[in-house]
Order: structure tokens, then sequence, then C-alpha cells
């Protein structure tokens, strides 16, 4: 048994350790600078870590303590190998103003995803990932109400700094002093119904097919159209990059109190957006991240492809513009009714549709093993503040599912639910980054887990009860009057679970172009066919007909999800042939810190990602001044095959 | 007469070999056990004698000088020994050649009168030696931006150069985690898990900057030299960092204090050895001016083993001294010899798995 240090006296005893051996005064051992910058070496790392054995009586692993190592670190590892808790989920990260509001910060995993699935070139992207959402206002001051909103949302840019975040060339953010969103407003009063309907129809579907994007622009785009008779539709387009689902909640009823009252003053925040990614640099330093880094790694090799779904055509030759949708809406009385039955079993009503929509998936595709991506709200407990926060927190988990054969609904559920909670507890490394890993393994640039199951049902619980319905000159607001539209990058199929009012709705979002859409249909009403069993009572003892094999063997009956060919690459290999090849072998080496020295050296093998090939043709852009664009990155991501495409394009250009 | 101290070694019988293979007169075995030395002898194909020598006693290494027109001298620790063979050899009229010593054998010999007709050549060997040769062929008289030196692999360690490993520290040596650049030691952070072209497999790189790289960048007008000891694990490096760490100044400690560190640093290579298998690699990477001319910019030699090829350059070394190819005074092999000359020998040599320029 080892005595805890005290986290004050710790860094200070560490820092004192540090001048002793480096030969420098105490308050000069900066926290974030490495053991190494500083002049250790690895002899002093092993004398280091002698030294608080002694004085601490902690034992270090040697190959815990690296000459990389920062003071902070230290601390940390310290702190945690005294402790008994290695798994300790309480975090040493703190969530304060940073001293620059303006200064620039990362994009957090899935907003990496989100960006690079905006750059023309990744399978399944769009030019904006955004959801659209419009819903009807009755009794609207139509006088009144442009003025009011438009107040609205520059009180709100004030109060919710996201919404001033712009997304840097590069894959970084800031948030602008001054970049509200601005209001645009269509007076549609004085028109036919005929004329106003079209009008509509138009406004939804260029918010449809052309999403706010953070990287010129802000991030919300609202609109407001005002009706004949005292009604309106109020248009929001939030960006994926910018916003989170609860974020859309949160931002909705905030627009909404400071719109129905000129003297609203919402609770101040005392952190934004940015001072949460900021906080969170340091995750991958605590081992908190690295145990679960290691829970997910571990993982890796055993966990199954996604569903083999029959493909009407490669993800990789389809260009969708938006997702296709099925829908459907629970009233009232069938929602609570299903929430009673599912409480009576201890199963969430998100697990019960996780495990009807996993189901409906295994009859699909043939097999009862595969991969999903749950979405997750995934903001860590840091600051009491940040549940009232607008950002984009949220982030991927992927989980396995195997349906076992002979089992009743309510045992896949209760399984479904069990595993889920096992996976979730190792949320410090979030889908998007074991999705890359996994990627990296297999060998594929493909999405690993484009089918996905979202579900903020209790959310409005959650948010403190349902949002207003009032909203002083925009008058009543009509939620379930509503029209709304997604595109998720990478994603082939989604599942949306959420709540209106009193009533619960699912919608499947797809890829039109993938799917045979009679399957689509049949698999839909299959899944609200095994939702109504729930709802009434008799879905849950029943054993669900379900495929006979785990995974599905290889058959050749046409493309499938998960189960398509790989670009093939030309091999190079040697030294880089020329000065262009060379320049590309350092930017390289500039972004990848490893030495790159081969032109047939992969750019995803040497430990590259998404976001960080988008940097790197940015950067090569200002090396060489040719843009090679993303998908031709991607099509050969080695030394040659990107200097082959810089070439090219130079050549084409003349 | 030849006279090669350590034959029965790992690299001394390789030297042995490669001499008696390039005749004339005879060779003269010296080693701890005269049995083993004679054992020797019966295989090679020139007259060859065997003879127990014990390096610490001046008459038996005045002795087995004596009549010889060059010592090699393959026997360590190399960092012990330093000059003692070369005053001895110099003092018999021979010229000499050792396995190792680098610049503090190289000053402590050059320190006192030195017989102006003799040659001595120190660190003739993998590395230091063929290390701070090899690269030349790279610059080639274009100044470089950068010359990256990788060395290492998976060999497992002999007793005593497990004690030479221990010894290559302090300043005469090199400047752990650092990277030459203009002209100054900077820090180098070391790689983890690296992917380098000719390693079989991913490789943990260690800065390690020695006195060899400082005088390559200055050899080659590189602005910049990475040199790099590469290990498949980090057990070679842990167990090295944890002896110096114990014993501070290893220079002064006595042999029976290095021996439980020795053990410690063979063991771990041993456990990379059965890892991956035995693989010993020399990588050379330069990066010319923009604009330069043309040429080859990486260098790549693979063997299975080190030890034996550092007989083969200790045997090259020797030879040029022999034929006159080396002026009188003390050397060190890497400026010494001729690069192309070497990378010739070493092409035809069995050992050498590949050499390749490209």
């Amino acid at each position: 048994m080892t005595t805890a240090p005290q986290s004050v006296n710790l860094k200070e005893e560490l820092a004192a350790i540090w001048a002793e051996l480096l030969a420098l005064s105490p308050d000069a051992v900066p926290g974030d600078v490495s053991f190494l910058r500083l002049g250790g070496d690895s002899v002093l790392t092993v004398r280091m870590s002698a030294l608080v054995r002694r004085r601490l009586n902690v034992v270090l692993a040697l190959s815990d303590v690296r000459v990389e190592i920062t003071l902070n670190q230290l601390a940390d590892l310290v702190r945690r190998r005294a402790s008994d808790e290695p798994m300790a989920r309480t975090l040493p990260l703190q969530v304060t103003r940073r001293p620059d509001p303006y200064a620039e910060f990362p994009l957090l995993p899935l907003q990496q995803g989100y960006f690079v699935g905006q750059q023309d070139g990744w399978e399944l992207s769009y030019d904006s990932a955004h959801y659209y959402l419009d819903y009807a206002l009755r009794g609207v001051d139509g006088d009144e109400a442009a003025d009011a909103l438009s107040d609205a949302i520059e009180r709100l840019a004030v109060h919710q700094p996201a919404l001033r975040v712009r997304v840097t060339p590069e894959g970084r953010q800031r948030i602008l002093a001054d970049g509200a969103p601005r209001l645009t407003v269509y007076d549609l009063r004085a028109s036919s119904p005929e004329d106003a309907a079209a009008a509509l129809a138009g406004v939804r579907h260029e918010m449809s097919v052309r999403g706010p994007d953070p990287t010129g622009g802000p991030g919300l785009d609202v609109r407001l159209t005002l009706l004949p008779g005292g009604e309106g539709r109020l248009h929001l387009g939030f960006s994926l990059l910018t916003f989170d689902g609860w974020s859309s909640g949160v931002l909705s009823r905030d627009l909404l109190a400071y719109a129905a009252d000129w003297n609203a003053v919402l609770p101040p925040l005392e952190v934004d957006f940015g001072d949460y990614v900021t906080a969170l640099a340091g995750l991958p330093e605590t081992e908190a991240w690295r145990a679960d880094r290691d829970w997910w790694f571990s993982r890796l090799d055993d966990l199954p492809l996604p569903p083999a779904l029959p493909l009407a055509a490669d993800p990789k030759d389809v260009r969708p513009v938006t997702m296709g949708n099925r829908e459907h809406r629970w009233s009232a009385e069938r929602w609570s009714a299903l929430r009673r039955e599912c409480a009576r079993r201890e199963v969430t009503p998100s697990t019960a549709m996780f495990t009807a929509f996993a189901i409906v998936l295994a009859r699909w595709s043939g097999h009862r093993r595969m991969l999903l991506t749950s979405l997750q709200l995934n903001r860590l407990p840091l600051h009491p503040d940040l549940h009232r926060v607008v950002g984009a927190f949220a982030s991927t988990m992927l989980l396995p599912v195997e349906l076992a054969h002979g089992a009743t609904f309510a045992e896949l559920a209760a399984a479904a639910q069990r595993t889920s909670g096992e996976h979730a507890a190792h949320n410090l490394v979030t889908g998007v980054e074991v999705g890359r890993e996994l990627a990296r393994r297999r060998g594929t640039w493909r999405p690993v887990g484009p089918v996905v199951f979202q579900s903020v049902l209790g959310v409005d619980a959650a948010m403190g009860g349902r949002p207003p319905e009032e909203a002083g000159p925009l008058g009543r607001i009509i939620a379930g009057d509503y029209f709304h539209q997604l595109r998720t990058p990478q994603v082939a199929l989604e599942v949306r679970c959420f709540e209106i009012g009193d009533e619960a709705v699912a919608v499947f979002s797809l890829v039109d172009e993938l799917f045979d859409a009679t399957a689509v249909t049949a698999a839909f009403t299959e899944f609200v066919a095994v939702v109504d069993g729930l709802a009434d009572g008799s879905g849950w003892d029943l054993v669900p007909r379900l495929p006979e094999p785990a995974d599905l063997p290889a058959q050749e009956d046409g493309p499938r999800l998960g189960r398509l060919p790989e670009a093939a690459s030309e091999r190079y290999s040697g030294p880089p042939a020329d000065e262009l090849e060379q320049t590309v072998a350092e930017v390289f080496e500039e972004l990848l810190e490893v030495p790159v020295l081969d032109r047939g050296a992969d750019f995803f093998a040497l430990g590259g990602d998404s976001l960080l090939a988008v940097r790197t043709v940015v950067r090569l852009a200002k090396e060489i001044g040719v843009t090679v664009p993303v998908r031709e990155f991607l099509a050969d991501p080695t030394v040659a095959g990107v200097a082959h495409a810089a070439r090219t394009r130079t050549e084409d250009s003349r | 007469m030849i006279g090669v101290l350590g034959a029965t070694g790992a690299v001394g019988r390789t030297a042995a070999e490669r001499l008696a293979a390039f005749g004339p007169g005879g060779l003269r075995l010296g080693g701890r056990d005269a049995a083993r030395a004679a054992d020797l002898a019966r295989t090679l194909p020139a007259p060859a004698e065997a003879v127990r020598v014990d390096l610490t006693d001046p008459d038996d290494l005045a002795r087995f000088c004596a009549g010889c027109t060059i010592v090699v001298n393959c026997a360590g620790p190399t960092y012990r020994v330093l000059d003692t063979v070369a005053r001895a050899a110099f003092a018999a009229g021979a010229d000499y050649v050792d396995i190792g010593g680098e610049l503090a054998a190289k000053d402590a010999l050059s320190g006192s009168a030195v017989p102006g007709e003799r040659t001595a050549v120190f660190s003739a060997g993998v590395m230091p030696g063929l290390s701070g040769l090899l690269p030349r062929l790279l610059a080639n008289g274009r100044p470089l931006r950068r010359l990256d030196v990788y060395v290492g692999g998976a060999a497992v360690f002999t007793p005593l150069s497990a004690v030479d490993a221990l010894l290559t520290r302090g300043p005469r040596f090199g400047v752990p985690m650092a990277a030459w650049r203009e002209g100054a030691a900077t820090p180098l952070a070391p790689l983890h898990g690296v992917r380098l072209p000719g390693f079989p497999v991913p490789v943990h790189a260690w800065p390690y900057l020695t006195t060899e790289a400082q005088a390559l960048a200055a050899a080659c007008g590189a602005d910049e030299v990475r040199c790099y000891n590469v290990f498949v694990s980090g057990r070679i490096p842990e167990a090295l960092s944890g002896a110096w760490a114990d014993v501070p100044d290893v220079h002064a400690a006595p042999l029976e204090t290095l021996r439980p560190y020795a053990t410690q640093v063979v063991d771990a290579s041993r456990l990379d050895n059965a890892d991956v298998g035995a693989f010993y690699v020399m990588l050379f990477t330069a990066r010319p001016h923009r604009g330069a001319p043309a040429g080859p910019t990486r260098m790549l030699l693979t063997a299975e083993d080190s030890y034996a090829l550092s007989g083969v350059v200790t045997a090259l070394a020797a030879r040029a001294v022999l034929a006159g190819r080396i002026p009188p005074g003390v050397h060190l092999a890497a400026e010494a010899l001729d690069p192309d000359e070497a990378a010739t020998a070493l092409r035809g040599d069995p050992l050498v798995t590949e050499l390749a320029l490209s």
C-alpha cells in the first residue's frame, strides 16, 4: 500500500527532482515541456524514476517514463500509480476560461470526421454535413417577429460563442469576435397559397442541399417565412461541424427564450466549447485515456464487420446530394405504453429501439454478428455549465452486436444493454479514433461503421422538460408540424429516434443510391412492427426469427456493405526519385513526425489519419503551389503517388 | 607476418579468415585460449601459428608483436585496451589496426611520440567504422541538407561487446538524444515503432550523436546529421540506461562491476533476437541541396550479423595499410579508408546480404 501523494505538492516535488537532475531552478521547470527538451536523456529518466520511488514511494514502469514525458504527464502518471484505482474516471482535467477567447483550438474527433467528410474525395461525402429542420408557427406577429428573432440571434451569439465558430482550411477552429449568423426573412403574407407553398418548397430544397458551412461563415442558418393568416415557419440549418444533437435542442430553447422576451436574461456560462476542447487536449496524456485506448485496441482484431446489406451500387461510385428518409411516429399513447413496458423489463427505450434495429439488420443482411456505430452525446462532466453550452461535443462509439440464437427479445435487449454499457464505460477514446485504427489494421479506407444508431429519447426530460411552446412575437410553436433533412458523411444508413412533444419518432436516413428502395421500405416496416410488438407487450417473450450464420460466408451475389473490394494502388519502392517526391516526403515527415524515407511509404500506414491528410494537402499546396485533390491523395496515398498527382495537376494547368 | 589478436572471438575469426585468403605471408593468431587458436589455424588457407596472449601482460604483447609487419587487434573491451597494443606494435616496428578505439585511443596514441613511418588505424569495425565511411558515397561532392544514419538490428551481443556498449558513454563517444544541426548538438527525440526501409520489422531508433557522426557532418558538408542506434524493442536501451544510472562513471568502474550489467544487456539482446530472428541493417539516407546534381540518396547494407561484418572491415583496413594506401600517422578507419574500395569489397563478401546504392 502506497501513500497517495498530495496533488498540490506533487508537482512541486517532481519539479524539484527534475531541477536536481537537470541542474535547473525548480521554478524553471515548465509543466508542458518534455524532459528531453530540458536536457534529459534516457539515463536521467532512470534516475528520475529512482528518485520518484525513493521520495514519493511510487514505483513507475520504465517503459512508461519515456524521455519525451512532460512534468504534467509525469504528475498524472505518479498520481495514477499512487492511487489504488488505476481505472479511476476522475480526470485530471480542468475546464477554465482561456486567456484568449479567440485563440485557435483543435477539432474534436467527430468534428474531424465531418470536416474531412466535407472534402470531396471521401466515400459518401457531401459539400456540407448538416441537419435541416423547419417547424410551424401560429399567431405570428408579422410586424415584430423578424426584429425579435434577429435580436434574439444576436444576443444568442453573445451568450453562446459557438455561434461564432469558424473552421480553418487546416481543420482547426476558432471563435470570432464578430461572426454571428444573420436572419433571412421571406415575407409571403401577401402571396397566394400556391405561391407561398412553392416558395416554401424552394427554401426547403435550398436549405436541404446546401447547409451552413463553418469553413466560410456561421455554422447556423436561421430563416423565417411569414405566411398569410398569421402563420409562419422557422427554418434552422445546423452544421454538424459546430452543433451536435443536444446543442440543437439547447440552441432552439435559448433562441426562443430570447425571441419571446426582449429582456430575457439566461444564466451566464462560465466556459465555452473552445475552453472544453482546449482542456481535452490533455486527455491523451492521462492514464485513464490510455487505459481506454488499450481496452479498445485489444478488441479490434475481434470486432465484426458491418451488416452485409445488399447494395445497389458501390459507395465510392455514388454522389449523393441528400439522404432519403423513412419515418414513423408513435402516438403519445403508444409511446407511453412502450416506455412502461421498457421500464418493467429494466431496458431503456433506446436499447429496445437498438435491439429492434439490430434484428432487422440481421434479417436484411443474412447474419447475426455485426458492427454498428452509435452516436453518443459524450459530454465529459468536467464543468457544471457544460450541459448548457452549445458546441459539437458528440462522438461516435463502435458497438459490436451478436444476436444469440434462440433468445427472446427481452434477453437480446438485456444483452445489448450490457454490451453497450460496457463499451460506453470506455468513452474517453471515441469511435472515430478506434475506427481509424481499425481501418488501418484492416487496410481499408472505406468507413468501418457506416450503419449508425442514434437515439435522443429522454433528452427533453434531461434538458428540464419540453421546449417552450410560446415565443412572443413568433407566436405558438407547433413542434409536431415539422420537416427535416439530414446529411451525415460516411454513413450509409442511420436510424434516429427522438421525441416530439408526447410522441416518439423513428427515422431511417439513408443514401438512396446504395439500396433497393423496396428492401429499405420492407426493413423499415419490419422495424416499426417489432417496436409495436414491444409497445403492446407481446414482442418481449417472442424468439425473433434470425439467420443461421453469425458472420456472412463469402458469396457471389452482388456487392454488399463492408465486403467491397479495396482500391489497389501501384507499388513503389526506393528513395524519393526526384525533388518533388522529396518535398512530398518531407511534408509527410513534418505532419507525421516520423522519418519518411521511401517513395512507397503510405501516408496512413505511417500513422496518418484523414484530418492529417487534409492538412498535408494544404501544407503541400503552400510548398509546391499545387493543390492535390483529396480524392487523388486517397487513391494513392504514397509519396510517389501524391507526387504523381501533383505533377499531373501541374501539367494539366499548363 | 600478420598478427591477429582476439582471433578466436566473434570478430577476430572472420578477420583472420579474410586476411589468410588475402595472403602473402603467414598469420599469427593470438587468443586467451591457445587450443582454440590452434583449431582456427588449422582451418585457414594460409600458414598460421597459434599463440596464447594475455593483453594485460606487456611481455606477452611484445613477444606477440615481434616479427609482425602489422598487428590487427580484435580483442577487447576495446575501450579498455586503448593504445596499449598499438604501442607494443609500434615498438616492434609493426603497423596497427584496431576494430575499436575511437577518439579516446587515437588521442592517447597521438599524444605521445609516434614513430614517423608507422601507421595506426582505429575504429575499423562496423560502428564506428563503416557507419562513418559508407555515407561519404552519398555526399560525393554534393553538400547535403541532411544525412540520416540508422544502424542496428537484432544480433545477440557477446559478453565483451556488451561491455563495449556499456563503455560507449561520455563526451569522447557521443551525445545521446541529439542531432548535429548547423555545427551544434541539438535535442532529437527517439522514434518508437517506426518502419524504415531495409528493416524487416517496426523498430525503435535512439538518437546517439557519435563523434564519428560529427566528423561525418564536416566531411560531407551536411547541415544536419541524425544518427540513430536501432533496436527492435526497448529492452537493450533500457538495460543500458539502467546500468548508466547505477554506475555513473563506467570508465572508472572495474570490469567486475560492469559484468552483471553486461549480462543484462546480453539477455535483452537474446530476447530481441528470439522475437524477430537475426538481422543487421545499415541505412544511410542523404538529402542534397535543391538543384544539386542527381545521384544516389540511399545506401542500404544488410547482413545477418554485425560481428563477422566487423571482422571483414578490420581485414579491409589491414589490407589497405599493407598495400601502402594509408599514409603514416594515426587515423580513424572512416576517414582513412576509400569508401568506393570498401563498398566494392563488401559487395563481393559472402557475409553481406545486400549492399545497394539507390
